[in-house]
């Protein structure tokens, strides 16, 4: 019976698939830091308009998988936990007081703060039960919170909406600083 | 004795698995061949990422890949078995990061050189899906599986692609998202399979 018994015939079984894809899902969205910087970097790309609102959302993603590389590769990058925090804090803050620095400014302070948060969630991607898995996982859980940003920042077409971007870019901005205090040591 | 009947009673009661749809037996390994690339993201994901290429061409130049796809995905799994290609892992990973770059920049390619690259990924990936404990018809059911599961991955992505991005203005913004997401999730596929594989 057992000798008859058909056993399915996989070229390669891939193993983790389930497990490493929630991880990575996961990974975004548990860690509030992360969390609020995604929607902060939304949030800001709707209030900068054309052409931030659609460059940010294709060249993050490409950036921040440049920093899960370096994180894989065990690049010694100092800091990573301050870098996402301020992150937070600075995002939120350009969105609370609505700077619009020109396109190639704001490029340039998002990709930097995408370089920490890839290698952030990149560090954890060897040791996931799917490596890739783990990375489709939390490419799109970063790109749907920023969606979620983007959907949230479309409020600013109406001047009571504004309010409410900015409001909750200030939100990000204090969440920011909070865990920039913890990581400080500042606070317990 | 009248326990050890009632045992034996319970155990010759007790249930097997019923094959009474037995499709799995009758087209023997044409599923294993279908479901393969749907249920390993190593395929599955590039695969998306050649319709949503497909989409952004004009359709004169995505029809190739209708054909192409396919055939070049057969022809791999064909070819498996009689060549040896030990870096083929690293060549799918990279068309993760080539075909998700080129949806992400959204560049109309000639015809000559995206009927290349649909082939070249086309053959890797088949290779990739090779099954060499399968024989005889068994793996010309196999190869067809695969190949079909082609051919409706790339067609139905294409189609939803080149729709989206003509019907809504922000739809070929999400088309190239989701090309940035593949390249990016390529990426970290490749680090890995070169620093910490």
């Amino acid at each position: 019976m057992l000798a008859l018994a058909a056993a399915a015939a996989h070229a390669h079984t891939e193993t983790g698939v389930a497990g490493g894809l929630v991880s990575g899902f996961l990974h975004p969205i548990f860690g509030p830091d992360h969390l609020v910087a995604m929607v902060a970097v939304g949030l800001w790309g709707a209030q900068l308009g054309a052409p931030a609102i659609w460059a940010l959302p294709i060249t993050f993603p490409l950036v921040m998988a440049f920093g899960a590389v370096l994180g894989v590769a065990g690049f010694p990058l100092p800091g990573v936990e301050l870098g996402v925090s301020a992150s937070a804090l600075v995002l939120g803050a350009m969105v609370a007081l609505c700077v619009r620095p020109p396109l190639a400014v704001a490029g340039v302070l998002v990709a930097a703060f995408a370089i920490f948060h890839g290698f952030a969630h990149g560090t954890e991607l060897p040791a996931a039960a799917n490596p890739l898995a783990y990375g489709v996982g939390f490419v799109t859980s970063t790109g749907l919170l920023h969606l979620c940003g983007i959907l949230l920042g479309t409020l600013i077409r109406w001047p009571a909406g504004m309010h409410v971007v900015r409001a909750s870019g200030g939100v990000v901005a204090a969440c920011g600083a909070y865990f920039l205090a913890v990581n400080l040591g500042v606070l317990a | 004795m009248r326990r050890l009947c009632a045992v034996a009673l319970l155990l010759w009661l007790a249930p097997v698995p019923a094959f009474a749809h037995l499709v799995s037996t009758r087209f023997g390994e044409l599923y294993t061949g279908v479901l393969h690339p749907l249920t390993t993201l190593a395929h599955l994901v590039p695969w998306l990422a050649v319709g949503l290429l497909a989409g952004l061409q004009s359709p004169r130049t995505g029809r190739w890949s209708i054909v192409a796809f396919p055939i070049a995905v057969i022809a791999g799994v064909a070819a498996a078995g009689t060549v040896s290609l030990p870096f083929i892992e690293l060549v799918n990973g990279l068309s993760f990061i080539v075909l998700g770059a080129l949806v992400a920049a959204a560049v109309p390619l000639p015809p000559w050189l995206f009927l290349s690259l649909v082939t070249l990924f086309g053959l890797s990936h088949g290779y990739a899906n090779s099954a060499p404990d399968i024989r005889d018809f068994q793996s010309v059911l196999y190869a067809s599986g695969v190949g079909l599961t082609a051919y409706v991955l790339v067609t139905l992505t294409a189609g939803s692609a080149q729709a989206l991005a003509t019907a809504q203005p922000w739809g070929s913004i999400a088309v190239r998202a989701a090309g940035s997401w593949i390249a990016a999730a390529g990426t970290m596929y490749a680090g890995f399979l070169l620093l910490a594989g």
